[in-house]
Formats: structure tokens, sequence, C-alpha cells
């Protein structure tokens, strides 16, 4: 009886939580919405002229690329602005992006909805690989830090924390798929396999994700590193670590004290980086051929496609407010401190 | 750790597999030839439909047309047999009588016949465009179409004919009436009939349906392919498609390789790297480092072929914005650039130096000119006479450097969009030659192309990039100097000059100018002159394309820097039997010069 009533409190309070973060996140993604809808609109630059000679640079003559571009003035949006706006958050309460203009007669929501697979999964496996390797190596360099093992380990992290994503990509693709050609220059998936729960198949799509996740994976494991070991050596000093050495813990169980309350603030962080490598991928994309949200939205900027361009800071922008809420729910869960302070 | 070593051996074995070949369907002996479409990305999302700009139909392999043009330097209306194996003009061009493949099928078996093609025409009248305008005063709009029997169409040309309807109409996309047919309502022909010949609010009113079919047209998606090339659509993912051989092909023997896979690119550098690991059998031609191209033509197998593409590039002047609205300046610049050099440094493969600026490709110009052409001045680079054109336009020189009239400091902004790396380049080494010249000279980049081109059209930049020479149709090369951009607009069927900074008018020169010629000085309206191209006979053309020559050299809108090299790589270590250089097929796609018997198997 005691014990119900004390979770009834406490299961309110979460609810009440998680309401005010979903909130304050639906409040968010309509300030993005809003600010990218004009901001879009406001790009200079006429997608079909743009169009029209982009073509004729490509050699097409005059008549073909005519032909080519004529039926894109029925996508072009009419209407004053704010008409635009209203149509555009109605649409939007019904989860409709509107037409794409780059792909005209396909919804954005789908073409979103395709190019979406392609992002999530390599992000998700480079953040958790990276999150994985650097928090391990963050561990080792600050045990060992007097050693030439630890000092390497932050060498390695300080170096890749400072190289840019898109130099990463470079280099990555330089070596592998010309000096070394043991990986595909780019694409998702090999077309000669039959798409489907096959062993070619899912073979060819990790074959063609490691160059894209090994980037992501390098591009913030360095961060990783440095900020585990920063926080190793922080929580080594603290009395509760000199206390169980004193109590003659075994070694085994002072790592674990050490390595849960170091690692505490990196779960935050990782639910946001998450969120922030989406953008990242416009870059690593855009290298590797890899056609998800990053790539989807720098054509739809060089081709003027406004439904597309605010369909993906859109998708972009959730991800980050969901990521942004995960980690502090997260962090809720996770360290107690928060907890009693919520319910006290 | 051990997590990590589990995921690195799950890697392991699924590179190893995707190196293998489980799953994959076999090809034959003919193999699988690799290559890029580099007119569009490939977009998964898009329905295999030819009216779709980014659909999954690539032009010579599961999407064909009556025919393909050939690369003839100045007649547009040389084509390569396709699905029309030939076609009788009458003499005035009011009438093509089209003469299908007597064996032609779509890839379910069944014939292609007059039916399809008249669906198919009817199809692109609702997308509007230069041979199915429906408007019928429109130049060189179709009258109409008459099904003569199951493989002969005959099509006549509106009152207001153009010297494009022939060409235009061969390259009418070709789509199977009984997939597409749903699409026009039963009564379209009587509704298209109202709205070209009728009026008042019944023409407009079915003028609006047809045009209104537009959207269901291009969204319009088959469930699979059925195609009248060489080639079906297997499958596509966003990184590449694959076509299979049309067994009903009705030049079948002549198609070697088993299947297609076309390759989607997002940028030059995976083209180069593809070319580099030896992957395409062929690749549209794009700009390429020297570095890079050394390594290229390191790759086993591999070889470039060039051939004439009627086009070039030019630095462009606003002459509405002083000082470039004197044609003193504009020589001047002209004979301070040298040209070759810039060519060398911005496009060394893909563009030979201009000999003069005339408006057209230096090839094309001299056909069209002939000894004429040798008569342009060459604009070769001369301090001198720059010198005196300077002086002539009132320029002063104070302390080495060239001022305005008025002794203001002057600096030529040449505008360029920062994709183009070809023409940065190109912008940077003129702003070094004009400065070793005296003239302060910078270069300003846009972000992008679009951009670039709206500001230009806006008439926000003094001098900037402008492609022209748009051949082989002397009426599209001239177009580019002497059309929309320089001011000349076509309002209800008449021509009028609108004043510059105006509906895209950037370029701001005269509407009438005067022109030194053999037979003394005369003004002439170029705008005019141009728009008489598009109509008017060939030896009518040849004069006027004279007089327009001599105009673009003699008053300088533009300075002709560098005509492109139509330049193809290959690899003919699985296939050979590419074109030639110089070849009238080279700007056709593989899957054309498949059609046309090139493409054999390489015998081991």
């Amino acid at each position: 009886m005691t014990r119900a009533v004390r979770e009834r409190p406490q299961g309110a309070a979460i609810a009440r939580r998680v309401a005010g973060h979903i909130g304050r996140g639906l409040v968010m993604i309509w300030v993005v919405a809003t600010i990218s809808f004009f901001i879009i609109r406001e790009i200079p630059g006429d997608p079909v002229q743009g169009m029209y000679e982009t073509l004729l640079q490509k050699g097409m003559s005059p008549d073909q690329a005519e032909r080519a571009t004529a039926v894109l003035y029925g996508f072009l949006p009419t209407g004053s602005l704010w008409h635009q706006y209203v149509d555009y958050m109605w649409s939007l309460l019904h989860l409709d992006l509107g037409q794409s203009l780059s792909t005209p007669g396909v919804k954005v929501t789908s073409l979103i909805g395709s190019a979406a697979q392609w992002t999530v999964l390599p992000v998700l496996a480079g953040t958790l690989l990276s999150f994985l390797l650097g928090v391990t190596m963050g561990v080792y360099a600050a045990i060992k830090r007097s050693g030439k093992l630890g000092d390497l380990l932050a060498l390695s992290g300080s170096l890749l924390h400072g190289v840019p994503v898109y130099v990463i990509g470079l280099l990555l693709t330089a070596i592998f798929t010309t000096l070394w050609p043991i990986l595909p220059a780019g694409g998702p998936v090999d077309v000669a396999y039959v798409p489907g729960f096959n062993a070619g198949y899912i073979g060819s799509l990790v074959y063609h994700a490691v160059l894209p996740v090994a980037t992501y994976t390098l591009a913030s494991y360095g961060g990783w590193i440095l900020a585990m070991k920063s926080n190793v050596v922080a929580v080594l000093g603290d009395d509760f670590i000199l206390a169980a050495e004193l109590r003659g813990l075994r070694r085994g169980f002072v790592f674990r004290y050490l390595a849960r309350n170091a690692i505490l603030p990196l779960f935050t962080i990782l639910a946001l980086s998450i969120g922030m490598l989406f953008g990242g991928s416009i870059f690593i994309e855009e290298i590797f051929n890899y056609p998800g949200l990053g790539l989807l939205l720098v054509n739809s900027i060089s081709t003027r496609d406004y439904a597309l361009m605010g369909g993906a800071f859109l998708v972009i922008t959730v991800g980050i407010v969901v990521a942004n809420i995960v980690a502090d729910l997260l962090y809720t869960a996770i360290d107690p401190r928060v907890r009693s302070g919520e319910t006290a | 750790m051990k997590l990590l070593a589990a995921i690195a051996a799950l890697a392991s074995i699924a590179t190893a597999t995707a190196c293998g070949s489980a799953g994959t369907e076999s090809s034959g002996q003919g193999g699988i030839y690799t290559t890029i479409d580099g007119s569009k990305q490939i977009n998964a999302s898009a329905p295999i439909n030819p009216f779709n700009p980014v659909g999954s139909v690539f032009d010579g392999y599961n999407g064909m047309a009556l025919a393909w043009p050939k690369n003839d330097p100045i007649d547009p209306n040389q084509f390569y047999p396709a699905i029309a194996r030939s076609w009788d003009v009458s003499p005035d061009q009011s009438a093509v009588v089209i003469h299908l493949q007597p064996d032609a099928r779509w890839s379910d078996g069944k014939p292609v016949t007059s039916e399809d093609v008249r669906v198919s025409i009817g199809l692109a009248y609702t997308q509007g465009g230069t041979a199915y305008a429906i408007d019928p005063k429109a130049a060189g709009a179709a009258a109409s179409i008459q099904v003569v029997d199951p493989k002969t169409i005959r099509i006549t040309q509106g009152a207001n004919k153009s010297n494009m309807f022939l060409s235009n109409l061969l390259s009418t996309d070709i789509v199977p009436a009984h997939v597409f047919g749903q699409l026009l309502p039963a009564d379209f022909w009587q509704k298209l009939k109202v709205a070209q010949t009728g009026k008042g609010p019944a023409a407009d009113r079915d003028k609006n349906v047809i045009t209104g079919l537009a959207d269901k047209v291009i969204a319009f998606s088959p469930p699979h392919d059925v195609s009248a090339g060489p080639f079906v659509l297997e499958r596509v993912n966003p990184g590449a498609a694959l076509l299979t051989r049309n067994p009903y092909f009705y030049d079948r023997r002549l198609i070697v390789p088993d299947k297609v896979e076309m390759l989607n690119y997002s940028g030059n550098e995976q083209i180069w790297n593809y070319l580099i690991a030896g992957k395409l059998d062929n690749a549209p031609f794009t700009s390429v480092p020297s570095a890079v191209l050394d390594r290229i033509r390191q790759v086993r197998g591999s070889k470039v072929i060039s051939g004439f593409s009627p086009v070039s590039t030019s630095l462009a002047f606003n002459q509405a914005h002083k000082p470039y609205d004197n044609v003193h300046v504009r020589r001047a610049l002209a004979y301070l650039i040298n040209r070759a050099q810039v060519t060398k440094i911005a496009s060394p493969e893909g563009g030979t130096a201009s000999e003069t600026t005339s408006g057209i490709h230096a090839a094309a110009a001299k056909v069209w000119l002939g000894q004429a052409f040798n008569g342009l001045d060459p604009y070769r680079l001369d301090p001198a006479k720059a010198a005196a054109e300077l002086k002539a336009a009132g320029m002063t020189r104070r302390g080495g450097k060239w001022a305005l009239p008025d002794g203001k400091p002057w600096t030529v902004q040449i505008h360029v969009p920062a994709a183009f790396s070809d023409w940065v380049s190109a912008a940077k080494s003129i702003s070094s030659q004009l400065t070793d010249h005296g003239i302060d000279a910078t270069v300003v980049t846009s972000a992008d192309y679009t951009l670039y081109l709206t500001e230009l059209a806006a008439g926000k930049y003094d001098v900037g990039f402008w492609l022209m020479g748009l051949g082989p149709s002397p009426y599209n090369i001239f177009q580019r100097l002497f059309g929309q951009a320089n001011g000349w607009q076509m309002f209800g069927g008449r021509l009028e000059h609108v004043a510059p900074g105006t509906q895209g008018n950037w370029m701001g020169g005269p509407e009438k100018v005067a022109v030194a010629g053999p037979d003394g000085t005369t003004t002439v309206d170029p705008g005019e002159l141009t728009s008489r191209l598009g109509y008017a006979s060939q030896d009518e053309q040849k004069k006027i394309v004279a007089v327009l020559a001599r105009t673009a050299n003699q008053q300088l809108p533009v300075i002709q820097l560098w005509d492109y090299v139509n330049t193809q790589f290959v690899n003919t270590s699985r296939y050979t039997g590419f074109p030639p250089d110089d070849d009238q097929s080279l700007r056709l796609s593989s899957g054309v010069w498949m059609q046309l018997g090139m493409i054999r198997k390489r015998q081991a």
C-alpha cells in the first residue's frame, strides 16, 4: 500500500515531465518549421532556369532542355507568401509535406521516407561504434595516462577530433577506393543483388556501408576518448574511489564504480550526438554518394526544391528535438541524483 | 573488445559475401555493361516514365524516340533511325510521313504501332513544348496527326512554320499506348481540336483540361517497365539501375551486353574514382584536373574519345553598366585576354581556345561562314591595340593603372558560379592577365549556379561567364547573344525589344547596331535577324548567320573564350567497337551506340 502511494506521485511526475518535453518539442518544431519556411522562400534563384542552364552545361540541346524543364513550372508554389504558409502548416498538421519539384509527381514524405533509412542506420551504427571504441579507449588512456599507450591514445583522440568530417571521408575514399581499391566508391548496395533477406544482398549493404560508417565513427571517436579520459581522471580523485581502494575492494569493483560514474555525462552527449550526426550526414553522404537525408537536402538546395528542403530541414529538426528529449529522460533514468531531485 | 571483434568478424563475412556472387542474377556471355547517365541522377522514387524529368527511363536503353539526332555541326535535322525506320518530308516541311520499324515490339511482345505514336504525341501535348504547343500560332507546332496504317503516321505542321519542326517531331519519346493510353480522356482529340482551333470560353476550357493533365502524366507510375528499346528496367535502387536485354527489340542481333548497370553519381569525384578503378565501360565527360586525368589514362583499357560539342564559353558584358556600354572597352579587353592560356588552365582537355568571337563554335562557324570566317577579327593578344581602344573610350592611364574617363578607379569584377571549377580557373587567369596590363580585376564567386543565373538576369553583374553557341540550330546559337538575355522577346507572336534591366534583359545591348560588311556599313537589328533564323530557308540562313557573326565579332556582346570538345571516357578491357573520334553518334548514349551495332564483346 505504502509502495503504491509512493509510486503514483512519481509516475505522475514522470508523465508531467514527458508531457512538458513533448510540448516544448512541438513548439520548437513549429518555430523551426516557420523560420525554415520563410528562409527557404527567400533563397534567391529560379529553379526552372537553374535546371535549364545545368542541362545545357551537360550538353543537352536547348530544345531538349526546354522540354525537360517546362513541366517544372506546374510544380512551383503559387499565391502570396502568407497563403503558402497557411497551406504549408495545414498540410503539415496532416503529415503532408507537399510535392517535390526536383522529382515531380512524387510526394516529399515518400522521398524522405526512402532517404531516412540510408541515414538512420549508418548514423546509429557509426555513433554506437565510436562511443564504444572511444569510451573503452578513454578509460585505458586515463588509467595508463602516465605511460606511452595513454599518450598515444590521447594523441589519436586529439588528432581525429580536430579533423573535419569531410576530410576524413575524402581520405578514406582516396585510400580504400583508388589507392587500395577494396571498398566501393559509392552507392548503398550493388544493384545486381536481388533485394531481400539473402546473404548476398545483406552482405552488399554492409560492404557499401563500411566507409560511411567508418567515417562517422572516426569523426566522433576523438570526442568520446577525450571526454571519457577527462571524466575518468576526475572520478579517480573522488573520495569514494579512495574509500573503495582502502576497503580493499577488488580491482574489478573499483573499475565498475569508476566507469559508471565517469560515463554518466557521456550518455547525454550520446543522445545529442545522434541528432547532430544528421548534420554531418550532409558531407558524408555527398562524398560516398549515399542516398540519405543529407544528400537529399544538398540536392534539394541546389535545385531550389522548396518543399523538399522544408521537409528535410523538418525531419533533421525533429531528429535533434527527439534526441534532446531522449537525452533528458535517459539522464533522469540513469542518474539517481536527478531522480531524487525530481521527486523531492 | 569482444563485441568489437564480433562486429569486425561479421563485417568481414559480409564483405566476403558481397564480393562473391551469392544472390546475384547471373549474366550470360554478353556480360554487364557499366555506365553513367550524365544528364540526370538516378532517383529510385521516380516512376518509370519518360515524361518525368527524373524518371527511370534512360535514352537509348529502355527509352526510345522516333529517331536519334546526329552530331552535325550545322544541320539539326540529321537523325539516325530508331522507332521510325524512315521518314518523308514535304519540300516545305509542312508534312512528315513516318514509317515505323516493321519488327518493332514492346518488351511484353505487343507490336509497336502508329497508335503508340499517336498516344505519345497526345501525352506530349499535355506537357507543352515546341512541336506540341496548343497555341496554333506557336512556331513549329503540329497541326494534325493522322494514322495512315499500323506502321505509318502522318503529321502536319501549322501555318507558323519552323525549321525545328522535324527535329522536335523525331525527338518525341514513344510510350506504349496499352500502358499510358489510359491517361488520355476518351474525348482528348476532340478537346485538342477545340483548344487549337476554337475561340472563346470553350477553347479556353479545353486548353485548361489538356494542360491540366500534365501533373497526372508526370506522376504516372507503371507497375513495371514496358520498353521498345534494347533493354528493359529490371530494378533500380538509389545507387544504380539494372537493365536487362529486351528479347523483342527489333534489332536484337546487334545488342551484345546481357545487362546494363547504370551507376548514380552525386559529384564528379565519384566518376573519377569509378574510372580510376576501371569500373566504367563508358562515362560522360566531366571536368577533370590534369593529375586525375593522368591517373585515368594509366588504367588498363582506358581511352578518351573526342569530337564536336556545339557549346562555347564566353565572358559576357552587361552593356547597361559603364564602361561596358562602350564597344572600345569591350574590344580592349578582348585584345588583352590570352585565350589560349586561359583554356590551357581552365579546360585543357575539354576545350579548344576560340579562334575568334563569332557567336558560333569554330567547327560550325567554318561551315557556315566559309572563307568569311578568316575575315573576322581574331582579337589576338595585342596590348598596343588594347591601349588605343581604351584611349578611344576616353579611359586614362595614371601610375600604370587604367582609370575611368572621369578619373575614378576602374576594377573589372568577373562573376562566376563557385561550383564550376573550370570557369573559376578561367576567371582567375583573366583577372591575373588584366592586372598585368594595368587593369584592376577581381573574381567574385556565387554560391551556386541557380543563384548566379538569377543575379545575372537581374543585372547585378558587370561581367560574367555565359554559355553560348548552342548549336546546331542557328536560331538556338544566336538566341544566346541576341535573344531574351539581350532584350528581344516574343509577345503574342510579335518580336519586341525590352529595356535593359527588365524582363531578363541583363546584356543591355542596343536594339540596332551598325555592322561593317563587304558591301559597306549597314544598320541591323540582331534580334530580328535571329528570329528569322527559325523559319528562313538554308540559303537565307547562311546570309543571316554571316551578318550575325560579323555583329558578334564587331560589337562583342561577349568575348568567346573556348569551344567545348565532347570528350568521353571509355574502357576497352571488356567491350570494344566504341565510336571513333569525331563520330556523329558521340553525343548519344551507349545504348544508341549498341543500336547502331557498335559495341562488341572483347575477345579473350
